[in-house]
């Protein structure tokens, strides 16, 4: 069995590196008596199993994790907490509520269920992301029209840093929605679905062509996306009463 | 209340490690903001990775926040790529806790836990954006204070810091509390700073330069006399006699990011009575405090509960000198709530504690990192340092930790002591290919890394008045072993960088005169000095030679019984007479045993302040030699000498 969660992370968090997000959830794990289970070796760690990696500086609403249970702490639905819980059991819910508390402000669970252990892992499956992000001082107008002329094109050239070297590649094939969505404080705000596989495709890398000069406000995950018999998932779907603005 | 968040927030994408700036911890508080209480800034002068786990700076962190009339944040020295564009941003040094603006404070207080962070000190008085030099400050301007081992010789930044504090902090804390906050209802008006820092420095254990009057003769240094008379002459460090009264940190702040010693730390005890001749920790924080092992316990278990831990440090100068430490270890592991899954670190071991007992309780859980500090390769000269560990001590602890499942240890070793010898050098690569052996009896692996540094000789321990060793000389001994050990593939040496030892032996003796060469060395861009890419002892010795002084005397000559020593007007409790007659028994080759087990001697760190040794076991705690019971009267076959130095004259 395993537990899968989806949680966000907002705020001053954003800039929280993903490896320092993995200790933080272990230690919230901890203090909440999950019954994770540990890798083999000289110096066992606790086995966890997170989607796409969220660079640095990033806010999301949908990072997701896998976290293999014992099965033996699965009763009728309910966790059998260990260690600093150990002799209680916990509903989803409650454990929700405990995880909630024990994780820094900035992050929270939305959604999580304990399901059977199937399927590739998260990161193998995921193929695109959503993205919401706003320019530092782009012009509204101006990213319009590059918008436009982006996806009339079949080439957008977009640099990316690889080590020490800038490459210049062809990212058209990996940008499989873009629109503007008005302005926020900062400038214009583009709504962009960008591939995960073969290659990651950033927001950061799209301000250079939409919006020449400026730099990335903040970017924020929306969705991470599956596909499954030729259709298009979230690994968890959240609950159609929360919207955006109740995350933030 | 002001944020700069909002302001700081788009420079973060642009720097290295935002996190560092974000604050955010668990423990920390961002709703503690009262208009009307006193406020203090405790900033550590390093990166947030070093100064974040600091046990003082957390400690007086939740002392001030209990009170009701003030409250503390946190700044730490923002990393030079995010200082450059707060300069271009004129974006001020700011708390993490919650992003003000330094300069809104009452009070900026550094912890100075080592000398090279002193430019980092005067950079981040300027990025709060106020003068460096004290005397140039305003009234209403915070006032700068500073705390920590290396305020024992305060004089290098004198003319920077307002006031000072000598030794333990939980108490004085709050007396400055009041008289701060009493100025603070005045309005601070134009001339009150003088009046409120001449009541600072009547409080015990404070310490103002600006009240005393310091009077040189040529580069001798004659003097320093307070300028009124209701202001003591020696300033008395602060002694908390019990540490059962202080349970703090109770909420260690758990950051978001990785930082050195990132895991729950519970202080064992303070003090130590060791005697190490070099160790200034030890000759300060005397006598011995242990805190009660039921005491140690609650705290290890609600600390691991509330954070979420899978790690314990037991810290203090030596841990394995806690009585009973074994129990205190295995009740650890035990502890239900960890699940058996918890690591244990146990910093600053001796290796005459360090028993098979030990290791064995230890490595039943995750194996933690070993150190041991033999500090020298010979008995003789771990006789003259007063380490006295035998050879049998160390491959005693060795062979407990590799036949406990360890496959390499790391330990520590100094060169550049008081009448070091070649010998006495390339020992260490004996001691340490003989461990290599040992380990190898228990696994192909077994490796030892060394670390080597070059001794600096620090204010109030009996080598204050020795010369130290010129950088090229370090250098040769440093090269001398390498060549010793190079071909064993099993021994690796790091050592630290000789520059970098003579640069801190100019600010922890130096006297109000060396902060013209730290003013210097700052302006010209000399931030964290502690980090290699960024030290340049170029820089240090053009600065003494701009501000007119002179390495030789302030770093590598011997110094005379005789002579007023910069920090002789602070009161660490020693006596100087009984620093004098160690450092001659030092030189004649005798040890001293620890005075926590055996008679007093009568230091003054005790018997000066009428307190004592809280120590619950009446022996050493773990066999062993201990450093008793042995024959110290040997001396040795090669008799004792100072290095003469050339054209000056040696002792
Ligand atoms: S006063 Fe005596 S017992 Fe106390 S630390 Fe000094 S020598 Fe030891």
């Amino acid at each position: 069995m395993r537990l899968r969660l989806r949680f966000s992370k907002i705020g001053k968090v954003r800039f929280v590196g993903h490896r320092d997000v993995a200790r933080i959830i272990e230690r919230g794990l901890r203090r909440c008596g999950v019954p994770v289970t540990y890798s083999e070796g000289f110096s066992p760690r606790v086995r966890l199993s997170f989607g796409l990696a969220l660079p640095t500086c990033y806010e999301s609403e949908a990072e997701y994790l896998d976290i293999p249970l014992d099965p033996e702490s699965v009763v009728d639905g309910d966790v059998v907490c260990t260690g600093w819980r150990e002799g209680t059991t916990n509903s989803i819910e409650q454990l929700r509520t405990a995880l909630n508390e024990a994780l820094p402000t900035g992050f929270e669970v939305v959604t999580l269920v304990i399901e059977p252990k199937v399927g590739p892992s998260l990161q193998e499956s995921i193929i695109s992301c959503t993205w919401r992000f706003d320019i530092r001082g782009g012009n509204l107008e101006l990213v319009q029209r590059a918008i436009v002329a982006a996806l009339e094109s079949s080439t957008v050239e977009a640099d990316r840093k690889k080590k020490n070297e800038i490459l210049r590649e062809n990212i058209r094939d990996g940008i499989y929605d873009l629109r503007a969505d008005g302005t926020s404080e900062l400038g214009p705000i583009v709504v962009a679905e960008l591939s995960a596989k073969p290659r990651v495709i950033r927001p950061s890398e799209l301000v250079e062509v939409l919006a020449p000069g400026s730099e990335l406000g903040v970017a924020r995950r929306t969705h991470q996306w599956i596909e499954r018999e030729g259709a298009r998932y979230e690994p968890l779907a959240l609950n159609n009463s929360r919207t955006i603005k109740d995350l933030a | 209340m002001t944020s700069l968040w909002p302001r700081l927030e788009p420079l973060l994408p642009r720097v290295e490690k935002p996190a560092r700036y974000i604050g955010c911890e668990d423990g920390a508080r961002t709703d503690i903001y009262k208009p009307e209480a006193t406020s203090w800034l405790l900033t550590y002068p390093d990166t947030y990775e070093i100064g974040l786990p600091n046990q003082g700076l957390q400690i007086l962190y939740e002392l001030l926040n209990e009170r009701p009339d003030a409250f503390a944040e946190r700044s730490y020295a923002p990393w030079t790529d995010l200082e450059a564009e707060m300069r271009r941003a004129r974006l001020p040094l700011f708390s993490v806790d919650t992003h003000r603006p330094a300069a809104e404070f009452d009070i900026i207080a550094f912890n100075l836990s080592a000398e090279l962070v002193y430019t980092n000190v005067l950079n981040c008085i300027d990025l709060a954006g106020l003068r460096v030099r004290a005397s140039e400050r305003d009234d209403s301007d915070p006032l700068v204070g500073a705390g920590g081992h290396c305020a024992y010789n305060p004089e290098p930044l004198a003319d920077f810091v307002d006031f000072f504090v000598m030794g333990d902090g939980e108490e004085v804390i709050s007396e400055i509390t009041d008289i701060v906050g009493a100025w603070r209802v005045t309005g601070k008006p134009s001339g009150s700073r003088d009046t409120v820092l001449h009541a600072l420095a009547r409080i015990d254990g404070v310490y103002v330069p600006s009240m005393y009057n310091v009077v040189y003769d040529g580069p001798k240094l004659v003097s320093v006399e307070p300028r009124h008379s209701d202001v003591p002459p020696i300033i008395q460090k602060r002694t908390v006699a019990d540490l059962a009264d202080w349970p703090y940190p109770r909420n260690q702040l758990v950051p978001l990011t990785e930082v050195v010693h990132d895991r729950l730390n519970v202080e064992v005890f303070r003090g130590c009575t060791r005697g190490c001749r070099f160790c200034q920790a030890g000759m300060i924080t005397r006598p011995v405090r242990e805190r009660p092992a039921s005491q140690i316990r609650e705290m290890v278990s609600k600390g691991l509960e509330r954070t979420g831990y899978d790690e314990v440090s037991l810290t203090s100068l030596s841990t394995a000198d806690f009585s009973d430490i074994e129990k205190v270890v295995s009740d650890t592991i035990d502890e239900p709530g960890t699940c058996g899954r918890v690591s244990i670190a146990l910093p600053s071991l001796r290796v005459d504690a360090f028993t098979v007992g030990v290791a064995a309780q230890v490595s039943r859980a995750r194996r933690t990192g070993l150190t041991f500090a033999p500090e020298a390769g010979s008995w003789r000269m771990r006789q003259i340092i007063n380490k006295l560990i035998t050879e049998d001590d160390l491959y005693g602890a060795v062979r407990s930790a590799y036949s406990q499942g360890w496959h390499r240890m790391k330990l520590y070793f100094l060169t550049g002591l008081p009448s070091e010898m070649d010998d006495d050098t390339l020992g260490i690569a004996e001691l340490v290919q003989n461990c290599v052996e040992i380990g190898q009896e228990y696994t192909k692996k077994a490796s030892v890394t060394v670390s080597l540094g070059g001794f600096v000789p620090k204010p109030h321990t009996p080598f204050q008045w020795f010369g130290q060793n010129e950088p090229e000389e370090l250098q040769r001994k440093v090269d001398l072993l390498r060549s010793k050990v190079r071909r064993n593939k099993r021994i690796q040496l790091k050592w630290h960088s000789p520059g970098a030892s003579t640069a801190e032996g100019i600010t922890s003796r130096g006297d109000r005169r060396i902060g013209r060469a730290i003013e210097y060395v700052w302006r010209r861009g000399g931030v964290f000095q502690e980090w290699s890419e960024h030290f340049d002892l170029a820089l240090w010795q053009e600065a003494m030679n701009a501000s007119g002084l002179s390495l030789e005397w302030y770093v590598h000559r011997h110094r005379e019984e005789d002579e007023v020593l910069p920090w002789d007007h602070i009161h660490a409790g020693l006596h100087k007479d009984f620093l004098w007659q160690d450092w001659q028994d030092a030189l004649a080759g005798y040890g001293l045993e620890d005075c926590r087990w055996t008679p007093c001697y009568d230091c003054g760190a005790c018997t000066e302040y009428g307190i004592e040794h809280v120590v619950a076991s009446p022996a050493p705690p773990n066999g062993g030699s201990q450093g008793t019971g042995q024959d110290l009267a040997t001396g040795h076959l090669v008799p004792v000498e100072l290095r003469p130095r050339a054209g000056i004259g040696g002792t």
